[in-house]
């Protein structure tokens, strides 16, 4: 469903490291555990990881200049941060020190997993894809169309975007906050049921037209487009 | 010594100095000059003599020096002729033979005894010397009355040096005085002290405006930061304390914790409330503010919402003028609008219609949402922005009472405010935000 990945995890905290690593492994992901900055800063610059997951607070070194030492070394692996400042002005912060995304604590192993996985497969699907493809669904994303079989489905926007995000990820699970932040650029969870009002619009309309339903509900994290005929 | 008396020193040290430089060139000056000119008219005098006595010797040149004795009440030159040996032989200057040549000499004077004079010696033919000397008393009294003069001057600056010092001093003293005392009552624990201001707009009033204006900040932060931290310390014991007991019933309960992990959860998002409106509040935030159209904005969030409120039996309808456009943040203004959408759907029936309003004049931009639900009581009206305040008909329905706090810090920190409409039949609250003119 999911490579496996090589994964740089950097948290001071051993009982959050331990619940991370093990969340981590469990899915099959080969986790490197760093609990200060400056092993941090030296284990990523002469290892090759698939990703680094970043705690803001550390001893030694704080998260912000590790990731700005990273980056200055021009090692381009995807970081996540992870952050118990949830303030506005931290995330700025964060993403403008070079972060690929950002993670406030407490967070849902599963948000943490679908979000990782969307880091480490991001090469391969690049932003200036045009046409998506999941079974007999067609997106194209410059005409804004979606068809299944050749017949066109119509979509408001917002349920084009969460459409998007699913093939995007196809396989994989897209928490309400990615969602959140992709669709409707809100980087905070605005505690309502907004994704859930749209989402349900699309999957009835999908299934008008093809009689299925490739759109699964993971209870607790998420939805997940079935890749798999 | 104060800043202000070692100002008004200095400065009146430096003019004294300048008078007593001044003073000294034009006495030296003075005197050199007159000491040339004094030797000038002797030598002429000498000279017009020495013309005598080659036309007619002795008996001439005795002759013209007494001549020129006897009206010596205007004239101030005394003569006196040498022979060979030393003896005068005519001329009344009573004194000794001097050597040939310019001498400052004592004669003595029947009158007023040993006198300082200035003498010019010429030998002449057959031995004689002529000697003629002129009182130097001239010269004292110039020299006497610049120095008085000078010394007038001295004493007069330096008095009013001392006096400007001590009025400037205690001008200075009184200004700062206030903001001392401010200051002092500040540290000692009073905080609504304020620098006192004069009528004016000198210096002083200026400095003691921004100092008052620097206050009334600290004051606004150190509020900010006391109502945190009260906010935590009361409104978080009812949460944690059910937690704790929910905790307790985990192993004997089914579901228990489940319950728990959703109250811790629930915690945190009041925690994350208090501190995202006291970082509102702190108004770090705008450094990050940029020009946001809000009828964009305004109209996402409306579509966005449309559908939830379908889905719980509500109807969404809103009315958005284009282009209106604010200086901003899209995330902090969005969740002001999803707050307001939120309060509707938490206090209103099925059933009730709620309309987003969006429009503008050339100053300001007011964004109103407005149900015809059960609407509140005007004596809440006051009340309804504070943290934590719920109204007694809401304390069953779920919420943490931050979400109007929310929005009035949000409108305020954009140099806006937010109120209750008073005249409509359900509830109805509008936004004002000052507007800037389409984005450019």
């Amino acid at each position: 469903m999911h490579h496996v990945m090589r994964v740089l995890l950097v948290e001071d905290d051993s009982e959050t490291a331990r619940f991370v690593e093990a969340g981590l492994q469990g899915h099959g992901h080969d986790v490197t555990v760093a609990a200060d900055g400056r092993d941090a800063l030296r284990i990523g610059g002469e290892e090759s990881f698939d990703a680094i997951v970043l705690d803001r607070m550390l001893p030694g070194l704080a998260g912000l200049d590790v990731l700005r030492g990273l980056r200055a070394r021009e090692i381009p692996v995807p970081v996540l941060m992870l952050t118990a400042m949830g303030g506005v002005l931290d995330r700025v912060d964060g993403l403008e020190a070079g972060a690929d995304d950002y993670l406030v604590k407490p967070f849902e192993l599963v948000e943490l997993m679908a979000r990782l996985n969307a880091l480490g497969r991001r090469p391969p699907l690049a932003e200036s894809t045009t046409r998506l493809e999941v079974g007999s669904l067609m997106m194209n994303l410059l005409r804004r169309e979606v068809s299944w079989g050749g017949t066109l489905i119509f979509l408001q926007p917002r349920e084009f975007g969460l459409l998007e995000q699913l093939m995007r990820h196809a396989g994989e699970v897209v928490t309400r906050t990615m969602f959140l932040e992709k669709v409707w650029n809100l980087d905070f969870d605005p505690q309502t049921n907004i994704v859930e009002s749209h989402l349900s619009r699309l999957r009835a309309k999908l299934r008008d037209v093809s009689g299925e339903d490739r759109i699964e509900t993971v209870r607790g994290a998420g939805y997940r487009m079935r890749s798999n005929s | 010594m104060t800043a202000a008396y070692r100002i008004a020193f200095v400065y009146s040290a430096a003019f004294a100095l300048a008078i007593l430089v001044l003073a000294t060139a034009v006495y030296l000056g003075a005197d050199a000059e007159y000491r040339h000119q004094q030797d000038l008219a002797i030598a002429e005098e000498n000279a017009a003599l020495v013309r005598e006595f080659h036309e007619g010797g002795l008996p001439d040149l005795s002759k013209a020096i007494a001549k020129r004795q006897a009206r010596s009440v205007v004239n101030a030159y005394a003569y006196a002729v040498f022979d060979r040996s030393g003896r005068r032989v005519t001329g009344a200057l009573e004194t000794t033979r001097p050597e040939a040549g310019s001498h400052d000499i004592v004669f003595s004077d029947a009158r007023e005894g040993a006198d300082p004079a200035r003498a010019l010696a010429t030998d002449l033919a057959g031995g004689y010397r002529l000697v003629v000397a002129r009182d130097t008393e001239a010269l004292w009294q110039i020299d006497r009355t610049i120095l008085l003069l000078f010394g007038g001057a001295f004493i007069v600056v330096i008095a009013m040096g001392a006096a400007g010092a001590l009025i400037l001093g205690g001008y200075l003293r009184n200004r700062l005085s206030g903001i001392h005392h401010a200051a002092m009552a500040i540290i000692a624990g009073d905080l609504q002290q304020r620098v006192p201001l004069a009528q004016g707009n000198d210096e002083f009033d200026q400095v003691g405006r921004a100092l008052n204006m620097m206050l009334d900040r600290i004051g606004q932060l150190m509020e900010n930061l006391r109502q945190v931290s009260s906010d935590v310390a009361h409104d978080l014991r009812t949460p944690l304390l059910r937690l704790r007991s929910q905790l307790e019933q985990v192993g004997t309960e089914e579901g228990a914790a489940a319950r728990a992990i959703e109250q811790g959860d629930a915690l945190l998002t009041l925690f994350a409330a208090i501190l995202r409106i006291a970082e509102i509040e702190s108004g770090a935030l705008a450094r990050n503010f940029l020009p946001t159209d809000l009828s964009a904005l305004t109209t996402d969030m409306a579509e966005s919402f449309a559908p939830a409120f379908a889905d719980d039996g509500r109807l969404l309808t809103w009315t958005v003028d284009p282009g209106l456009v604010v200086i901003g943040d899209r995330t902090l203004l969005a969740q002001a609008i999803i707050n307001l959408l939120d309060n509707t759907t938490r206090h209103t029936p099925g059933g009730t219609t709620v309309d987003i309003r969006l429009s503008g004049n050339p100053d300001l931009v007011f964004l109103s949402v407005a149900d015809d639900g059960p609407g509140v009581p005007v004596t809440e009206h006051q009340r309804i922005f504070q943290r934590f305040v719920r109204c007694e008909v809401s304390r069953t329905t779920p919420g943490n009472g931050l979400g109007l706090s929310l929005v009035a810090a949000v409108a305020t920190a954009h140099a806006g405010r937010v109120a209750i409409e008073d005249d409509t039949a359900g509830f109805c609250l509008t936004m004002t935000l000052p507007r800037i003119g389409a984005q450019d």
